[in-house]
């Protein structure tokens, strides 16, 4: 076993020659931040200590340790493999490409820990420490030759469908406004009632049988009275917005919507094309690169629109276990769709027998008349149809709604 | 202990984890931190907790949360009955009773946070189906989970003595809050490969014979990438098996008629059992026979 750092010091490394094992690990922290993972300086601090407690011989073993530093879902999860093979194994990338002048002796995992624990032998109990923050801090510098590395989807169509609308050209009156009626939704949505009680400290209803059992520790005197309260179930509402061509003209407007929905009540957002891709965590955080990021996703996405196929994502991988009676789906879409015109009922179907609602929101003023949407329609499986095209619309569905 | 030490260890006590969870467990006792574990239902994931404790030689306390759990049922309660009781006797003897009698750790009920933070021993606390407690609760876990300690307002804060290694487990019926997961590990517990369900299957149940085991997870594997409700989970592989074995079923039939009773062990819900009649389930049998055709021409 190797030395291990002491307690919450992992060691320092300011190279002399090249970036140290500390900033190469700042430097991969930094990608991963760049592809939407949360990584603080905590979950920093944590890889470091990981990797300095890690035997030589289990080097490759950082791959599993780190993962379950870095990750904080399942969504996190699935996409590690291909971030960590991308940052420290770019020749095996397929696709990739070796760039001349340009060498990789930096990202190998076995000399980084070796380094580490070089570093952690030399260091003396009393020096002086350098702590890890101020690389954590500034980490894109080291990193700065990573844009030169080929990216799987650069070949790829880069004609995103929300090119060039800033989503600054908003008057601030009108974003409030829509803030304001999307609240008014989320609150109507709210009030739904179960008919189950639960407990509650400022409940409004004594519950007798709870309250004389509690009594019996205390010699029958009820000092704690158990109170009850109606249950809410605040419904969980997923909206997927339509990205394709062909609803470029107003995908940035259902962003905004969506986005709005975000905070108002928590809604998870995913966007689709020909695959679907969740948003939430990008749509959550309130800075101006929100729409590059949106942009980076469905960026690989390529032409035409596959919704049965995006929507078979949806409800078997990304909402398997949430899509329950107080669930909501949200279509905002065209209805315009690439996959063979059957499947979309059948998916909606799937859909529906989770016991989940749902709406299709439209740009048109008509509602989607494609053959894959009638025979959904005939089946009676989306409960509303709503034009969806500017805020007149959205106060209109508050009504309807509330 | 390293992280193979760790891995054979589980694996004496029935659990086989891959390289990569026995390396996740054992960063997370390094570190100290706790350990998520999402996944569907019947993966393994509570198993681990109890074999963990097992492996390491340590008791296991857990924690089941459900809706409206409390602190009372989660961390601690005062006796109130005995604390009665004393000033009863203290009334009718000459000694006198100071307050601070009564509120001192005699008349504390330790609930299981409280005793895994107060156990004498190093021990393993499992805190199970996490996303069924009320985010309340969840937010009261902080402190516990980050500082291993337990505010009690009438005796002040209590330290872990040893610091348990926490495992929580989550069906991902609700989204958890970031600060939790921000404090733990995180392991997603998939599907075990075929391979990895075929020994776990010989590990735990080695009466039964290797072609029915192979033949049966063949079959729950084609199962799993059905369009299912509740797809079957490892414990479900296994009662099926226990199922099969007690029927005294050597291999698969070629009618799948015959075990349509046991077929209950795998479909769970109304409407899988009603999407897969016989007819549906002979196909995915001939899978198997296609499955099992191909492979000999392959050896050959």
């Amino acid at each position: 076993m190797q030395p291990a750092p002491a307690e919450g010091h992992p060691p320092a490394a300011v190279g002399a020659d090249g970036p140290g094992p500390i900033e190469r690990i700042a430097g991969f922290a930094a990608t991963l931040r760049d592809h939407g993972l949360t990584i603080g300086i905590a979950e920093q601090l944590a890889m470091v200590r990981a990797a300095a407690v890690m035997p030589l011989e289990h080097a490759p073993r950082l791959d599993a340790a780190w993962r379950a530093i870095a990750c904080h879902d399942a969504r996190d999860w699935r996409r590690w493999p291909e971030l960590f093979e991308r940052y420290w194994y770019p020749k095996r990338t397929r696709g990739s490409t070796k760039l001349s002048g340009q060498t990789r002796a930096g990202r190998n995992l076995r000399q980084l820990v070796e380094e580490l624990h070089q570093r952690m032998a030399a260091q003396q109990p009393g020096a002086p420490r350098e702590g890890p923050m101020d690389t954590a801090q500034q980490p894109m510098a080291v990193d700065a030759d990573d844009a030169g590395v080929p990216r799987a989807n650069a070949g790829a169509s880069l004609s995103d469908p929300l090119h060039d609308r800033s989503m600054s050209q908003w008057l601030p009156q009108d974003l409030a406004r829509m803030e304001a009626l999307v609240d008014r939704i989320a609150r109507a949505l709210r009030r739904r009632l179960t008919r189950r009680w639960r407990d509650a400290a400022n409940g409004s209803r004594l519950d007798m049988r709870r309250t004389l059992r509690a009594s019996l520790r205390t010699g029958g005197l009820p000092v704690h009275p158990v109170w009850r309260t109606q249950r809410r179930v605040a419904p969980r509402l997923f909206v997927l917005v339509d990205v394709s061509r062909s609803m470029e003209t107003h995908a940035q407007f259902f962003l905004r919507v969506a986005r709005a929905f975000v905070t108002a009540m928590d809604a998870r957002v995913f966007v689709f094309h020909t695959r679907l891709a969740e948003i939430t965590p990008l749509l959550r955080s309130d800075s101006a690169t929100v729409q590059e990021k949106v942009n980076a996703v469905t960026a690989g996405f390529g032409g035409g629109t596959r919704i049965a196929t995006s929507l078979a994502d949806f409800r078997t991988v990304h909402a398997r276990a949430q899509l329950t009676r107080s669930a909501r789906v949200w279509v905002l879409s065209d209805g315009f769709d690439a996959d063979p015109p059957h499947r979309l009922a059948e998916e909606l179907r799937g859909v529906r027998q989770r016991g989940a609602r749902i709406a299709w929101l439209h740009p048109g003023p008509r509602a989607p008349v494609s053959e894959a949407m009638s025979a959904a329609v005939a089946e009676g499986l989306v409960e509303r149809f709503h034009r969806l095209d500017n805020l007149a619309d959205l106060a209109r569905l508050a009504d309807l709604v509330s | 202990m390293t992280d193979d030490t760790l891995r054979r260890s589980l694996y004496l006590h029935g659990y086989l984890a891959d390289e990569a969870l026995a390396t996740t467990l054992w960063l997370a006792g390094r570190l100290e931190r706790p350990l998520l574990l999402e996944g569907d239902a019947g993966v393994g994931k509570t198993s681990l907790a109890t074999a963990l404790a097992k492996a390491r030689g340590q008791e296991l306390v857990r924690l089941q949360c459900h809706e409206g759990l409390d602190l009372s049922q989660a961390a601690y309660e005062w006796n109130y009955g005995r604390q009665l009781l004393a000033i009863r006797l203290h009334e009718t003897g000459s000694e006198q009773l100071r307050e601070a009698d009564l509120f001192s750790r005699d008349y504390l009920l330790e609930r299981p946070l409280l005793r895994a933070i107060s156990s004498e021993a190093p021990c393993v606390l499992l805190i199970d189906e996490i996303d069924r407690a009320d985010e309340a609760f969840e937010a009261f876990l902080l402190e516990v989970l980050s500082d291993y300690q337990i505010s009690v307002p009438e005796l002040g804060t209590l330290r872990a003595r040893h610091i348990p290694q926490v495992i929580l487990t989550s069906n991902g019926t609700r989204e958890l809050s970031d600060a939790l997961r921000r404090r733990c590990l995180y392991h997603f517990v998939d599907y075990p490969t075929l391979a990895r369900e075929v020994a776990i299957v010989q590990a735990l149940l080695p009466e039964v014979g290797i072609a029915l085991t192979t033949q049966a997870i063949e079959f729950v594997h084609r199962l799993r990438r059905e369009d299912l409700a509740k797809k079957p989970g490892i414990a479900e592989t296994l009662d099926w098996l226990r199922a099969l074995h007690s029927l005294d079923v050597q291999a698969l039939p070629d009618d799948p008629r015959a075990l349509s009773a046991a077929l209950s062990c795998l479909l769970k819900t109304r409407e899988d059992r009603f999407q897969f009649d016989a007819a549906r389930v002979r196909q995915l049998f001939e899978g198997r026979q296609a499955g099992v055709a191909e492979h000999a021409t392959r050896a050959g």
